[in-house]
């Protein structure tokens, strides 16, 4: 499976959903594919998209939030499991692009091109719902359950080992503003 | 000696300046303040496995419209460098941090003593705004000014509590 083709199948079922994206790649596709105030992009703190992610689930009860995070920076932050399972946030999904390589920096492998599997890392970490789609119809599959089932989910990906076209934008205040009011304006607790 | 109710006096100024969720890596100094929000039912408290998850978490909630603060040892303000720097100040999202300093006056750890010599220069350094209030009235009369300078700038500001207000840990 491509991180785009992924991106593009996600961005088709999205209504009042936040996404939030990892730095480099995953934003790089949302920006392109799927530009909207309620993307919150990330730049930077690699690691952190999952806990921003679980951020604006515990602040807004009411809305659905998906985390596209990497296989790279969920490594280093898996922690992050351990406290998602804990909270147990049921508007609250993590999507993991795993590529098995450092993509962005040049493809050095990571622990999951190894022995390692976010499946049974999320497993151990105590998250009931892990689904693990193994070509487009199971993603298809699982979209539709994070977008309209109680969570938590974590939903590890295999993607294909490619870089993300186009350019990144970076206006990394401008997009924060964006999304912070894009938020507000959706309305509290139907 | 200190006097044991600052930590009700630093738990009252983060509530009564808005801030309803608070993330914490414990530490035996700010789990005093701790005690006060957990009590509270109209606060959240959220125990994250490293400070940086922490920032994570708290800037979100401030996207979603919360205010939170996170309350963590001076380690821990070591361990936060980088996301402050490049999730918190760069995209303009303000935390207010509560730290208990250790590594000064009384000292016994020597592990403490090289991050709690540079707590100041470090957040010197990230541009964040700093108090260091000796006692309940340096606090009460600097902290709600401190607060609201972070959400004007809509940035870190950051508590440093030194043993002369806390008491310290004893060894």
């Amino acid at each position: 499976m491509d991180r785009a083709t992924a991106t593009r199948l996600l961005v088709a079922r999205l209504t009042d959903e936040v996404v939030v994206s990892n730095l480099g790649q995953a934003t790089r596709d949302l920006q392109r594919l799927g530009d909207r105030p309620l993307n919150c992009y990330t730049f930077g703190s690699m690691g952190q998209c999952s806990s921003i992610g679980l951020g604006i689930a515990l602040a807004r009860p009411d809305v659905r939030v998906v985390c596209l995070d990497g296989d790279g920076s969920l490594l280093m932050n898996l922690g992050s499991l351990c406290t998602i399972a804990t909270l147990n946030p049921r508007n609250f999904a993590l999507v993991i692009w795993d590529n098995e390589v450092h993509m962005t920096t040049g493809g050095q492998p990571t622990a999951t091109a190894f022995r390692s599997s976010f499946a049974g890392l999320a497993r151990g970490a105590g998250i009931e719902k892990v689904l693990e789609p193994r070509d487009e119809a199971d993603l298809v599959r699982a979209y539709e359950r994070i977008l309209s089932e109680d969570g938590p989910f974590v939903v590890p990906v295999k993607i294909e080992k490619n870089q993300a076209e186009g350019r990144l934008e970076r206006d990394v205040v401008g997009y924060a503003r964006r999304f912070r009011q894009a938020l507000a304006a959706v309305p509290a607790a139907r | 000696m200190a006097d044991a109710s600052w930590s009700k006096h630093m738990a009252d100024v983060l509530r009564r300046n808005g801030l309803r969720l608070f993330a914490t890596v414990p530490d035996y100094i700010v789990s005093q303040v701790l005690e006060h929000l957990w009590a509270d039912p109209t606060c959240t408290v959220v125990t994250a496995t490293r400070e940086e998850e922490a920032l994570g978490i708290l800037s979100g909630a401030w996207l979603g419209g919360e205010r939170g603060a996170l309350l963590m040892q001076n380690s821990g303000l070591g361990n936060s460098v980088n996301t402050l720097g490049s999730l918190n100040v760069a995209a303009q999202l303000p935390v207010v941090l509560v730290v208990s300093h250790r590594g000064d006056l009384a000292e016994f750890n020597p592990a403490q003593v090289p991050v709690g010599q540079a707590a100041e220069r470090i957040l010197d350094s990230l541009g964040i705004r700093h108090l260091m209030p000796r006692s309940i009235a340096d606090l009460e009369a600097q902290a709600d000014g401190l607060v609201t300078l972070g959400y004007t700038q809509s940035l870190p500001v950051a508590f440093l509590l030194p043993a002369e207000l806390t008491g310290g840990k004893l060894g």
